[in-house]
């Protein structure tokens, strides 16, 4: 009897955290398609820069204004790492932060420093109780409501210590969303710009490369430079939430249909102790019945 | 038609135009620019706060706010790529004006040449470019 009990109450708690999985799932498929949408019209902005600045980059080739663009010889490498605030996101952290921590072993046996910068809690957590010291943790905004001017505080920390030379070379480290199903933690080279492919893109386009700049090359692409950069930022920081919000989608799925099973199970099991019991009582009944007959 | 020439305005969260227009009148880092079809192929930089005015085919002008953006001609298609840009209809009057009280207050206790009252002006340019702007718009006053 006991046991009757006891199943009644585990076929409930799991119903109801088949329930709180379900919703989260739902929460999360909403915050994805919202996080897409806004990854959609952010698109043709970067093009645009990119255009832009592919189309500049050789009139300003060769050119010792522009510091960003100076490679020297690395000594320590800036890495901003980009993950989730909050966990129930299957291994969406932990895939990122197992490449993260084969790059640093890889830099660190090679004899170079490692600084952090950290965007979301979960990473932050990780690098810290592994000893790690962590430049700037980004609290503010939340990832999860992070706009433009998050992109663009995180790009100018990051400029600052390039161009202060606190660091030789700054990169990202973020999870690219393939698909609903797919997402591959990526490593960006950020700082110093590696060689952008002058002149293709415009070929491509049928670009006339000779066109007027105004005032002077250098004026306009020293004002276009954090732009770009920025938007690199926060193309990376959508990235990292479609894939934050397309892994906790897929992981309430696979707990939701999980719970199921697993009541299902429970209540097969749950009738036919109750079928026993019945059958138990019965034969009692008949069993007496006929002793006093 | 024979001169036209297609605009396109795009901003981090919306390109916000995308079509064919007659002539459009900015405000460049260094002046004024009036871009009519078949301009030759430029690039600048647009003032930090300023107005976009669009002639439309019909002759009609459409007045819009830019902010931090660069422009580019190529091909007959004007791109402007800005960080902030809105229509004078979409401008929201008490908002602008709360920003620019705030600039205002901001700038009253800083430095003239610190980073942070660089920056409050700026956002004190925005601000006074959007009103004007919007009083444009509206015809309560300001300067057309």
């Amino acid at each position: 009897m006991a046991n009757l009990k006891e199943l009644r109450g585990r076929i409930k708690s799991v119903a109801s955290i088949a329930q709180i999985t379900k919703a989260m799932e739902m929460v999360a498929s909403m915050k994805l398609r919202k996080v897409q949408a806004k990854a959609q019209s952010f698109h043709p902005y970067t093009e645009e820069i990119r255009h832009m600045i592919e189309a500049l980059a050789s009139k300003v080739s060769g050119n010792a204004d522009v510091p960003l663009f100076l490679q020297r010889e690395v000594n320590t490498v800036g890495i901003l790492g980009i993950t989730s605030d909050r966990g129930l996101c299957g291994s969406y952290n932990s895939n990122l932060l197992f490449a993260l921590r084969k790059q640093v072993e890889e830099l660190q046996a090679a004899g170079k420093k490692v600084k952090f910068w950290c965007y979301g809690r979960k990473g932050y957590a990780w690098l810290t109780r592994r000893g790690y010291e962590v430049e700037r943790f980004f609290v503010e905004p939340a990832l999860d409501k992070a706009d433009f001017s998050a992109a663009r505080l995180v790009g100018k920390a990051l400029v600052e210590a390039f161009e202060s030379g606190m660091v030789d070379e700054a990169r990202l480290f973020y999870s690219r969303f393939q698909s609903m199903i797919k997402f591959v933690p990526t490593n960006a080279a950020f700082l110093p710009i590696a060689s952008i492919a002058v002149g293709q893109d415009a070929k491509k386009q049928n670009f006339e490369l000779d066109f007027l700049l105004e005032p002077d090359a250098t004026t306009v692409f020293n004002r276009l430079m954090p732009r770009y950069l920025e938007t690199v930022v926060f193309d990376s920081m959508l990235q990292a939430l479609a894939s934050e919000h397309a892994s906790r989608r897929m992981a309430m799925k696979g707990a939701t249909d999980a719970a199921t099973r697993m009541n299902k199970g429970l209540k097969k099991v749950y009738n036919r102790a109750r079928q026993e019991n019945i059958t138990k009582e019965l034969l009692d009944i008949i069993g007496g019945a006929s002793a006093v007959s | 038609m024979a001169s036209e020439l297609h605009l396109r305005v795009v901003t981090p969260d919306r390109t916000i135009i995308d079509r064919k227009v007659a002539g459009v009148s900015f405000q460049g880092v260094d002046g004024g620019y009036g871009i009519l079809p078949h301009h030759a192929p430029l690039m600048t930089a647009l003032a930090q706060a300023g107005v976009v005015q669009i002639t439309e085919l019909d002759g009609k002008k459409v007045d819009l706010f830019a902010a931090d953006g660069f422009a580019q001609m190529q091909n007959n298609v004007l791109t402007l790529v800005c960080e902030a840009g809105e229509f004078a209809y979409e401008i929201d009057l008490a908002r602008v004006k709360a920003a620019e009280a705030k600039a205002r207050e901001k700038m009253a206790g800083l430095d003239r040449l610190s980073e942070d009252f660089l920056r409050a002006e700026a956002s004190l340019r925005k601000a006074l470019a959007r009103e004007m702007l919007s009083r444009r718009g509206s015809g309560t006053g300001g300067l057309h």
